[in-house]
């Protein structure tokens, strides 16, 4: 399955691919496991999770072609 | 959500003082409003050991963050009887000085528009998901932390 993914602020800078695609990962728990193990960096940041712009509270089904936002905390203002 | 058009809050680059002023102006018009609550957010030259912040360069997922601006907007519209509200928010580059947010809030009597004010500068920065990049003088950079 193939996953869109948009990244933000400095997470930007760890994952600099634009899709992923996952055999076996149905879920936003396993999509996360999958990327920290691809950008182990990313274990050291605290970031959320945005499945077709709704943001995740808790573990969230993924379909084909969903598009993930993976969000560090924010700094407008 | 409501069917309210969804409103833009996004600028590129700094907001003007200029601008701020026009903006007050027009409401010059709107006889009923008593009192206004205006914040501005401007960028701060911090150092941090021996670097300092010369821009903020801000992003943000604008989608997302147009969407839950909606729904405070809503229910501050709920909770403080308004007359108008209005926020912009910057993104790219501004540099240090320079103003980068602007809420401004009016209501027929001062103590609605300034708690108004208060309370979307809070939640905007807590929960639209926007990201300032802090631009040091020598090129580095690091991410803000909102506190």
């Amino acid at each position: 399955m193939e996953i869109q993914l948009l990244s933000f602020g400095k997470i930007a800078e760890i994952i600099t691919v634009k899709h992923v695609n996952i055999e076996g990962i149905s879920d936003t728990d396993g999509l996360k496991s999958h990327l920290e193990a691809q950008f182990p960096e990313l274990k050291n940041v605290k970031y959320k999770l945005a499945v077709n712009k709704l943001i995740v509270q808790s573990n969230t089904s993924l379909t084909h072609h969903a598009t993930v936002a993976i969000m560090p905390p924010f700094s407008g203002g | 959500m409501s069917e309210k058009k969804i409103k833009n809050i996004f600028v590129e680059g700094a907001i003007s003082p200029q601008f701020i002023a026009e903006s007050i102006a027009k409401h010059s018009s709107k006889t009923e409003i008593g009192g206004h609550g205006i914040f501005l957010g401007q960028v701060r030259k911090d150092k941090i050991d021996e670097n300092t912040v010369a821009a903020i360069e801000y992003t943000a997922f604008e989608d997302l963050a147009l969407e839950k601006m909606h729904l405070i907007r809503e229910d501050i519209f709920e909770k403080y009887p308004l007359t108008c509200m209005h926020i912009y928010q910057s993104l790219g580059t501004v540099k240090a000085g320079e103003i980068c947010l602007f809420v401004f809030t009016s209501s027929a009597h001062r103590k609605p528009a300034i708690a108004a004010c208060e309370e979307v500068v809070e939640r905007l920065k807590a929960e639209l998901p926007i990201w300032g990049k802090e631009i040091f003088e020598d090129g580095s950079h690091q991410w803000k932390e909102n506190k």
